[in-house]
């Protein structure tokens, strides 16, 4: 199905969780877990455009995840009016976060490199203070909930159906990556990558960056926001503004480090890695501390939450010196639509 | 038509106090090999960079077919500049006052559980606009024309020669030092050179609609032709990083013959190539000018210079100081003077 023989490969692995956990315990089961960590895999197959495939290092990813939870929260809040259909409302952050994306990727045009770093860190701290003050349209640092499931005319998805929310999340990203992978193999895709080996040769080519840059930027903004919009409606809350802040950018930059940069099942993976580490692994071992050595997580010093940034920091110092283009690198050899 | 297919005339570039090239003419005949030689320093590539558009020359104009190589100012770039300037306006002017309107047209008239009443909502938002305060409307929509027009001529004005402009125009370079996308394929880079023939759009890709499939199918032909053209088929698939040196400067040359260029610019594409793989260089660009294809190089190897160029232009510290067939300017006393180091006196 894929043309990356990985990708099959770790699409049916996440495919097979939910069966594989019927083996297991109810403590020990995995898909319940999983919805956060398959949204942050959405979130950093958005990054991989821009940053794994463009090479343009964007450090506020976090910003276009607000902005879709943000217009999803807006669009289909029962205290707005416009309480717009679950998809439709999806579709509508994910536009929303595209047109964003190119408007900041606007006065960015000539920057590379450290330059547009700084410019998309300092858009993330913007997007958060602007949430946080169009208080009359935001609710401030209320955040906006409830928010509604998606209903397919059998019932809405509540946060408990959460193997239902699996499944939709896994759906939603193979057809990401289809569609990523095709646009890989064209044209389009072709002149990402040559912009991130080269700029100048590729311009000399015939190719535009400054399109590239736009459309990369659109793109990733909106599987951003897309992101957003499936944890807003996931948690049933926008959450407040300093939620999106840049320890989430961070967080997704990471991930599709540590998963390979440039290669999508690398991003998959290195989402189920680290934020499965973060909010799977960390949370059961509280919780087996809590319940069998009486050791509650509010202990500050032994609860391993409060270890993850440590862990996370070491993973990559190792990660960067033994294994530095990632688990799953990205692919060398010629992609041709035709193979 | 004119008799030149590039013609440089008076081209000046300054880097601050350093005059890289100082009123350089350069005339290139049409399917004629003609060649730019002179010592290190003597401006060169500086003058292939402003060509390509990578630099702006100072002072001097630059055409290709007759034609300024720059983009003319057209009446939908004019229709193009206010809208950019309209939209910008209307945007700010939204983004100054959106939690005012937002608040009057919907959170004031909203009931919690009552249906909205969309139908007055368009006089609704027309009230609370007409009852913004002057300074919170024209103040903005003044500031927000300026920026759109502003934005919009200064980006124009910076685009106007750049380098994937001059492809366009039939203009294809090389590199002096290899710029191949190393992380590509051989392959790849020849299909990145056919950018611009017939790009497909965004949902054609997603949707894979046959017009696209064919265009991609003939690209793919078009490649594997151009590195069979060059005597690269064997390593179609491999890294482009991982060919011989020799290797790698015939794919560049393969990737710019794949803009379908008019004029391939190539600089000193023979630096770093023993003797038998510069006789290849030569035979190769023998059969690209065979092709209808006019080419205009950098080269410091003068057996290879003045085996296949008609055409010679010297340059020293950024100026010409000579011109002619090989021959002619191989008897030239200061072209003589500048490659042997001697003092010349000859003024």
């Amino acid at each position: 199905m894929f043309l990356d023989k990985r990708l099959t490969f770790v699409i049916l692995s996440l495919l097979l969780i939910p069966l594989f956990d019927l083996l297991l315990p109810e403590w020990a089961r995995l898909a319940p877990l999983m919805p956060t960590v398959l949204i942050f895999a959405l979130i950093g197959l958005g990054l991989t455009v821009v940053t794994g495939f463009t090479g343009l290092l964007h450090l506020g990813v976090a910003a276009f995840v607000a902005i879709g939870a943000y217009t999803f929260a807006i669009a289909t809040c029962s205290s707005y009016p416009f309480q717009i259909p679950w998809g439709i409302a999806l579709l509508l952050a994910g536009l929303v976060g595209g047109a964003s994306g190119f408007l900041l990727g606007l006065p960015t045009l000539r920057l590379r490199g450290d330059y547009l770093a700084i410019v998309t860190l300092g858009f993330g701290e913007i997007v958060q203070d602007v949430l946080r003050n169009l208080d009359l349209i935001t609710k401030g640092t209320q955040g906006i909930n409830p928010l509604p499931g998606p209903n397919f005319g059998w019932g809405e998805l509540g946060s408990s159906s959460t193997v239902s929310w699996y499944y939709l999340i896994v759906g939603i990203i193979i057809l990401v990556t289809l569609g990523l992978e095709r646009l890989l193999v064209s044209p389009i895709g072709r002149s990402w990558l040559a912009v991130r080996d080269d700029e100048l040769a590729a311009s000399c080519m015939g190719v535009n960056p400054v399109a590239v840059k736009l459309s990369t930027f659109a793109i990733s903004a909106g599987l951003s926001a897309m992101g957003g919009a499936l944890m807003a409606s996931f948690l049933g809350t926008s959450g407040e503004p300093s939620n999106f802040d840049f320890q989430v950018s961070i967080m997704v930059l990471s991930l599709i480090i540590v998963g390979g940069i440039g290669s999508l099942p690398g991003a998959i993976l290195g989402a189920v890695v680290m934020v499965g580490v973060n909010s799977i692994l960390l949370a059961k071992v509280a919780d087996w501390l809590a319940a069998t050595q009486g050791i509650p997580s509010a202990n500050v010093f032994i609860s391993p939450g409060n270890w993850k940034y440590l862990i996370f920091g070491l993973s990559l110092v190792l990660m960067m010196r033994f294994k530095k283009e990632g688990f799953l690198p990205a692919l060398k050899t010629s992609r041709r639509a035709s193979e | 038509m004119s008799k030149y297919l590039l013609h440089l005339e008076g081209v000046t570039v300054r880097f601050g106090g350093l005059t890289a090239a100082k009123d350089v003419d350069l005339q290139v005949q049409r399917e004629h090999i003609s060649a730019v030689i002179g010592p290190n320093g003597a401006g060169k590539t500086t003058v292939f960079n402003c060509v390509t558009g990578i630099y702006s020359p100072s002072e001097g104009t630059i055409c290709i077919s007759g034609s300024d190589i720059r983009e003319r100012f057209s009446y939908k770039k004019g229709c193009f500049a206010l809208g950019t300037a309209l939209a910008t306006a209307i945007a700010l002017t939204g983004a100054v006052n959106i939690q005012t309107l937002f608040d009057e047209a919907i959170n004031q008239r909203y009931v919690w559980g009552q249906p909205f009443p969309w139908s007055s909502f368009p006089s609704a938002l027309w009230n609370s606009i007409t009852n913004l305060p002057n300074s919170r409307t024209v103040l903005p929509f003044l500031g927000g024309l300026a920026i759109g027009l502003g934005g919009y001529l200064t980006t124009w004005r910076r685009s106007r020669h750049t380098p994937f402009t001059t492809v366009r125009r039939g203009i294809a370079r090389t590199f002096q030092n290899i710029r191949l996308f190393k992380e590509m394929s051989v392959l790849d880079n020849v299909l990145v050179g056919m950018h611009s023939d017939h790009p497909p759009r965004f949902f054609e890709v997603l949707l894979g609609l046959p017009r696209y499939r064919r265009n991609e199918a003939n690209r793919l032909r078009g490649a594997q032709e151009l590195l069979n053209f060059v005597g690269l088929s064997q390593f179609i698939n491999a890294p482009a990083d991982s060919l011989p040196y020799g290797s790698q400067r015939r794919l560049e040359i393969a990737r710019a013959l794949a803009t379908k260029p008019e004029l391939l610019l190539l600089d000193e594409p023979a630096a770093g190539m023993n003797p038998s793989e510069m006789e290849d260089l030569a035979e190769l660009i023998g059969k690209i000018r065979a092709c209808g294809i006019t080419v205009l190089l950098i080269e410091h190897h003068m057996k290879l210079v003045m085996g296949i160029s008609d055409h010679i232009t010297v340059l020293e510290y950024g100026e010409k100081i000579a011109e002619g067939t090989p021959e002619s300017v191989q008897r030239d006393p200061k072209v003589i003077a500048a490659y042997l180091g001697d003092t010349y006196d000859g003024h």
